[in-house]
């Protein structure tokens, strides 16, 4: 299938997908980035670290996740983290290397996923919402996946502009003229 | 004013009732708070003058808000007493100052907080605020209105933040109080507030020289007793009426939301006549517009009644006793507002409140009952500073509100001195 196939009202709903994605994992990343820093309402925000995360996680990768959360090994994860939040989200908001950007995306969406399979089928504490086995990384991993086979630096986005430097040869169609 | 354990039961229901479902801290910032976080660490600060009363800011000073660079005081043995105040919490150790022009000189600092004798609080304070930094002055805000105005002037010239260190500001209950019960009407039509703040004692302090051979004169005291004990003397202080009415007339007139027009005065040095020149007992009334009147009084020579602001308002009593207990009763309700004096021993009553606790953001959790601790008023008065400084959050108190609490206490010793009455324009 070739963007062309598609009608401008899918067009616009693929990077609209892509760009909102991209919002959502660059802004986790500045986040993370930001420290040290203070709420607008004035009060400190403690340094974020996946520590937590990765100790309270299970599924089949657990003790991997549960060594990661020691030292030194933590501090490697948080900017890694961090740093490729921050990547994959430019990707993905700016239409750069948009497929590559899409592929880390799902790694990221399924590392947070397999850390944390929703089994129980109830909320938990600190956790809005009750989830069996689908949960908002599955959902969200599930959009990338369209925004990736999709292929939408092709409709839009910086990828354009790479793809025309690639090619400064003439187009079939000036060729053929 | 004293209660039996019933009326007080009740009269904390009354209050608890009244003000629940109202945030202690009223929210700012609410658009504000849609936006990202803003970068920065822990405000950098200086403390210059470490007495009783800047050992508690620098005990409330949370880590996460200020880290404490440098301690300022000219007495060597103030500034071992704070050391002590650092390590006991775990923090780090803080370079020592005794002129707190050298500490700004050497220090990278933002903020400094200034609780130092009232006489010098305009020049350390302009000092501070021209060299850049932020300021939180203790109370009163300066000996004379001229100060005030300077050190006002000095923080609209820097551009930096100046607060003054009355903490019922950030007391949740007065909070509580001022938006649940104030605000709302709760209380009717007040035409009378009594302000009471009874001791039995002579206000000195005895400690003896950092060394044999201290000289305190370079600081500007002839002797070290005039360092120690510089609330006593004119040059230095202005006594209860500074020290202590200052707090309380500052929310009446927040309270009533209008500063006082006229103020009448009498009191006088009658118990402890030597050495010392201010008051030890001070009686004030301060008219406010329409016909509403505040009383104060002061006494060092009975603790019964202690402290307390009372509300007398046409449909209810709102009483805020030793910044920690609220009491409201409704008029007409004759067991509750039938307020006895009881058999127990004088001196304060400290009942545990069934105030409640606050969190970081300064909500009251609901449903605890536990006393509020007293000292988390001061907590939150250094994290608000600091707050100030790094995300424009905006001041409970503020040096205006200070300034005009300033004018009618400096119009009330006037009014004492002159045994007249003192008209504020």
């Amino acid at each position: 299938m070739t963007p062309t196939s598609l009608s401008q009202a899918q067009q616009v709903a693929l990077v609209l997908l892509r760009t909102l994605i991209g919002w959502h994992f660059l802004y986790e990343g500045l986040y993370k980035l930001a420290w040290p820093a203070w709420s607008r309402g004035g009060v400190p925000l403690d340094r974020w670290t996946s520590a937590g995360y990765l100790r309270a996680a299970g599924g089949p990768l657990a003790d991997v996740f549960h060594a990661l959360a020691e030292p030194p090994w933590v501090q490697g994860v948080d900017f890694a983290v961090s740093i490729g939040l921050v990547l994959v989200g430019l990707s993905l908001l700016l239409g750069l290397f948009s497929q590559a950007g899409a592929i880390g995306a799902l790694l990221l969406l399924g590392l947070f996923y397999v850390s944390a399979i929703p089994t129980s089928g109830v909320s938990q504490p600190m956790a809005e919402g009750a989830y069996l086995y689908v949960n908002k990384n599955l959902v969200e991993a599930a959009a990338v996946a369209v925004v990736l086979t999709f292929r939408t630096g092709r409709i839009a986005g910086l990828d354009l502009l790479i793809r025309g430097r690639r090619r400064p040869e003439p187009r079939e169609e000036a060729l053929a003229s | 004013m004293n209660m039996t354990p019933e009326q007080q039961e009740s009269g904390r229901r009354n209050f608890l009732k009244a003000v629940a479902g109202v945030p202690a801290l009223a929210a700012v910032g609410g658009a504000a708070a849609l936006r990202g976080p803003v970068r920065g660490g822990p405000v950098k600060l200086g403390f210059v003058g470490l007495g009783g009363q800047g050992r508690v800011l620098l005990g409330q000073t949370d880590p996460h808000y200020a880290e404490v660079r440098a301690l300022c005081d000219v007495n060597p043995g103030r500034l071992a007493k704070a050391d002590a105040v650092l390590s006991k919490d775990g923090k780090p150790a803080a370079r020592h100052y005794a002129d707190w022009q050298e500490m700004l000189q050497k220090e990278d600092l933002e903020g400094v907080v200034v609780a130092t004798p009232l006489w010098t609080h305009a020049d350390i304070v302009v000092g501070c605020l021209e060299a850049g930094k932020h300021v939180l002055c203790e109370k009163m805000m300066a000996w004379d209105v001229d100060g005030c105005q300077r050190m006002l002037q000095a923080a609209a010239r820097a551009g930096r933040v100046l607060e003054i260190g009355y903490q019922r500001y950030y007391n949740p209950v007065y909070q509580a109080a001022h938006e649940g019960i104030v605000k709302t009407g709760t209380l009717g039509d007040v035409y009378h507030a009594r302000l009471v703040w009874h001791r039995n004692g002579n206000w000195r302090r005895s400690e003896e020289p950092p060394s044999p051979d201290y000289d305190p004169s370079r600081w500007g005291y002839p002797t070290f007793d005039h360092l120690l004990n510089w609330r006593l003397y004119h040059r230095y202080s202005r006594g209860l009426l500074a020290e202590l009415a200052s707090h309380q007339v500052s929310i009446v007139s927040w309270f009533f939301g209008h500063e006082p027009e006229a103020v009448l005065a009498s009191g006088g040095l009658y118990r402890f006549v030597e050495n010392r020149e201010v008051a030890d007992h001070v009686y004030v009334t301060f008219e406010y517009p329409n016909g509403r009147t505040a009383t104060f009084s002061s006494i060092e020579s009975n603790a019964f009644d202690h402290y307390y602001e009372m509300y007398m308002g046409t449909k209810g009593t709102l009483i805020l006793k030793g910044e920690t207990e609220a009491y409201l009763f409704e008029e007409g309700d004759r067991k509750a507002t039938g307020v006895d004096v009881t058999a127990k021993a004088s001196g304060p009553v400290l009942d545990a409140s069934e105030s409640r606790i606050v969190d970081a953001a300064g909500q009251l959790a609901s449903g605890t009952t536990t006393r509020t601790d007293r000292l988390a008023s001061y907590r939150m008065e250094v994290s608000g500073f600091c707050a100030a400084i790094r995300v424009d959050r905006p001041l409970r108190c503020g040096a205006e509100r200070a300034l005009r609490s300033a004018r009618g206490c400096l119009a009330a010793h006037e009014a004492m001195e002159t045994k007249s009455r003192v008209v504020l324009t």
